[in-house]
């Protein structure tokens, strides 16, 4: 400052307006003491001074002149030098933003105030400890809305409050994943499953409506889970109002209607059913929400077209498994997202660079230190004498009559070889000789014994029938596409309550996706999935968030046989997706050509790469592949 | 983004001064709500003295910058009225000659309880005495924040222990790392 290096024998500025008064100024007028416009600068001389006071800058003005030192000459005019100060002129930016919404007015009133300092509810994190912050995108351009995301609070400020009341306190990572999903128009949250990504998205769509952002959000899920997100609503956002979209036509339309309900659930196929429904009432919403969005991977099926044609300011994706069979996978859902931010000819690490910033993947391995171990277990077993037989026959006739097709063999035909084959790995038909089942009933008496649960996976609703028959001493629960949706809910309560029912036996559609298993402390894989995505999904049911203990997965296979070889093409299917999602360089050419699927028999393929059929056979009950 | 309707009632107001050693000096000026939620963010261009205004304001430029200046030009651009004000420096101080609200100073947690020290952000030593704060800081708790008024303005005290009742569980220092980041935000914005 001035101040500080000024003394009495420097130049001190005498401040006009009108006559010399300087030192009639003291140190407390000082502070409405200004410049004015104009300013005149005379020497001073402060000989009598006290040294210390000479080195302020209030003391350096509080003397009065030496006159002698200023005598002017008869008819001369001291020097001078005139400054002007102009007014200024102070830029500022203002920036205003949206208040929340009025249902959210309402329900403040009531539920006002703050979680007090203590309370359990509090989430705010140890001193020092980093806060959760919400970034704006790199897709946000426009300042004002990427500083209405740098000025948010950090969540556990904001979820700390009284009227934002959650029934668990989550994970630091999850509060990342609420943080990365609220600024962004279009994100896919692929966390590994059991993560909690239901709770992410709810907690990020309860944030965005009480700050006024989000009005009207549709959430599309598969139809066995509709009733699973309701209870998930109502356990991480009670206030929220929300609706299922289903019923009759005329209930339809007054349900797509109302305005009343922020929050609007519809499955998958309903959507589809209603596609000209939507567009004829002008539906708009703020944000639509795909659960298990691999369903849309297939940009041709008539359910990707259906979603994609909803009108939306905002897109998410949440799916653990956004690359299924290839990379194209992830090209169909980014049509929804982003379309046209991927292509098909990408190479996978491109891939993985230009979805980066969309997607946001987390393993259990990575962010769960204290989640229990999860134990796999390849169990391979050879096939028995009559089932070897029947295999082996199998086989030569089916290699035989493909070979006969010649040119006009397509890749249905091999399909239907690779089922029946697969079939006779799980029981002989002419026998019932079962080699998996003799090592499976052991394991689960000892499972049982114990007093512990186990789930079984197999892809027929046939195999489970078998199974619950022969496993009939265990008394197994079963579920499968085939179980009417109304029983449904009433075996998984038996099965998670009662004691005595330790075995449930389950179909990778209808039981691999949204369920809570985590009671189950044992997973089989009683035959393979046509993906590794989909056995994650099953697997990941009972090794989740609330897994009291260690969960093993028993995946079996029989030896020298159509399994084994399809067991080599799942590993390369993983190698694709860690090229896409992590930085793991790709080791080859990972993409499963059609070459490779008639190599399975050492058949000629015709030409050209064809897809593997994630889809097939989607729920699990089909026991026959969709044409390609 | 759009302008909101009406101001509410349990507004707090956040005014800072950031030094820049280039640019100069930066106001902002942040209104929550009392759920922690931006309603207005102000913001000045640097302003920056010239030698001659550090020669002729002397020991009142602060008060002629901070206060005058940007402290009432950032309350004037505001449409929402809170009901008191925070800052985290002590020259912000210098605003409450402006304005009629409330103005305390927020005194971080880890900072020592002298109120001497409780401007991390004024390096400057002085050998007279500041106009900016002739008389010491009262010190006092509001919930879990230490705040402190100009020994001159007790009455200040009263009506903040008041007006922040609704903001107990705030933590008011928070505020203002989110008001430098905005800052550091926008002067991205302005170089790219």
């Amino acid at each position: 400052m001035a101040a500080s290096g000024l003394t009495s024998q420097s130049r001190a500025a005498s401040l006009h307006s009108g006559t010399n008064r300087p030192a009639a100024i003291g140190a407390k007028n000082m502070i409405s003491w200004r410049p004015s416009c104009e300013v005149q600068l005379t020497q001073f001389a402060c000989e009598s001074v006290a040294p210390d006071l000479r080195l302020s800058w209030v003391g350096a003005l509080a003397c009065p002149p030496l006159t002698n030192s200023l005598r002017l000459a008869h008819g001369s005019t001291p020097k001078s030098l005139s400054l002007s100060i102009k007014p200024a002129s102070l830029r500022v930016s203002s920036f205003r933003f949206p208040h929340p919404g009025s249902w959210f007015e309402a329900l403040r009133a009531p539920l006002g105030g703050h979680a007090a300092v203590g309370d359990p509810r509090s989430l705010d994190r140890p001193a020092g400890a980093t806060k959760t912050r919400i970034s704006p995108p790199p897709h946000v351009i426009k300042l004002e809305e990427r500083l209405f995301y740098v000025l948010q609070p950090a969540l556990e400020s904001v979820l700390g409050d009284a009227s934002l009341a959650m029934p668990f306190r989550p994970f630091p990572y999850q509060l990342d994943g609420v943080a990365f999903l609220y600024p962004r128009a279009a994100a896919i949250l692929a966390d590994e499953m059991g993560l909690g990504k239901t709770m992410q998205a709810i907690t990020a769509v309860r944030l965005l409506l009480r700050s006024g952002e989000l009005g009207r959000v549709l959430f599309v899920c598969p139809k066995p889970l509709v009733s699973n997100w309701q209870r998930e609503f109502a356990a991480w956002a009670p206030e929220i109002p929300i609706a299922v979209v289903e019923g009759e036509p005329a209930k339809r339309r007054w349900l797509w209607q109302q305005t009343d309900t922020p929050v609007k659930f519809a499955n998958y196929e309903l959507v589809q059913r209603d596609r000209e429904l939507t567009a004829e009432l002008g539906l708009e919403f703020d944000l639509v929400v795909l659960d298990e969005a691999q369903r849309i991977k297939n940009r041709s099926n008539t359910t990707s077209q259906a979603v994609r044609a909803l009108k939306r300011k905002r897109s998410w994706a949440l799916t653990g498994t956004p690359v299924e069979n290839s990379s194209q996978d992830l090209v169909g859902i980014f049509e929804f997202l982003a379309p046209g931010h991927l292509c098909d000819t990408m190479k996978p690490r491109g891939m993985g660079r230009a979805a980066a910033e969309f997607v946001l993947r987390r393993t259990k391995e990575k962010v769960l230190s204290d989640l229990p171990p999860k134990v796999v277990r390849d169990a391979e077993v050879e096939l028995g004498s009559q089932q070897r037989a029947s295999y082996q026959l199998a086989e030569k006739e089916g290699v035989l009559r493909l070979t006969e097709l010649g040119d006009s063999i397509t890749i249905q035909h091999v399909f239907e070889l690779i089922l029946r084959l697969k079939q006779i790995c799980n029981f002989d038909p002419a026998s019932g000789e079962s080699s998996k089942l003799e090592r499976l009933v052991a394991d689960l008496d000892e499972v049982a014994a114990s007093g512990r649960k186990a789930i079984v996976f197999s892809q027929w609703v046939g195999t489970l029938e078998t199974l619950s028959d022969r496993l009939r001493h265990l008394r197994p629960l079963v579920y499968h596409g085939q179980v009417k949706p109304q029983h449904r809910e009433a075996v998984l309560e038996q099965f998670r309550q009662e004691q005595d029912r330790s075995v449930l036996l389950l179909s990778y559609g209808a039981g691999g996706v949204g369920l809570n298993l985590q009671i189950a402390s044992y997973v089989f894989l009683f035959d393979r999935w046509w993906n590794p995505a989909v056995e994650d999904q099953a697997i990941n049911r009972a090794h989740r968030i609330g897994a009291a203990g260690p969960v093993t997965v028993t995946r079996f296979l029989t030896a020298h046989t159509i399994e084994e070889r399809i067991d080599q093409i799942l590993r390369e299917k993983r190698e694709v997706f860690d090229a896409i999602f992590s930085d793991v360089e790709p080791q080859a050419n990972l993409g499963l050509t059609q070459h490779e699927i008639f190599g399975l028999f050492q058949l000629r393929c015709p030409s050209g790469p064809v897809a593997l059929p994630a889809s097939v056979p989607t729920s699990g009950e089909a026991s026959v592949m969709p044409a390609q | 983004m759009t302008d909101g309707e009406s101001a509410p009632t349990d507004a707090i107001g956040f005014l800072t001064v950031v030094e820049h050693d280039e640019q100069g000096l930066i106001g902002a000026y942040l209104i929550l709500n009392s759920s922690g939620r931006p309603l207005e963010f102000h913001c000045t261009a640097p302003v920056k003295p010239t030698r001659t205004q550090q020669i002729l304001f002397g020991p009142t430029l602060d008060s002629y910058l901070i206060g005058e200046q940007i402290g009432q030009t950032l309350l004037a651009s505001a449409s929402a009225q809170p009901l008191a004000l925070c800052t985290d420096v002590e020259r912000g101080l210098l605003v409450r000659e402006y304005t009629t609200l409330p103005l305390a100073l927020v005194i971080p947690p880890a900072a020592p309880s002298s109120p001497e020290a409780v401007a991390p952000a004024d390096q400057t030593w002085r050998m007279d005495v500041s106009h900016g704060s002739s008389t010491p800081l009262s010190v006092f708790e509001v919930g879990r924040n230490r705040l402190a008024v100009p020994g001159g303005r007790t009455e200040d005290q009263e009506l903040l222990a008041a007006r922040l009742q609704g903001v107990l569980a705030l933590d008011l220092c928070e505020p203002f790392g989110r008001i430098r980041d905005a800052i550091a935000e926008a002067n991205h914005s302005v170089r790219t």
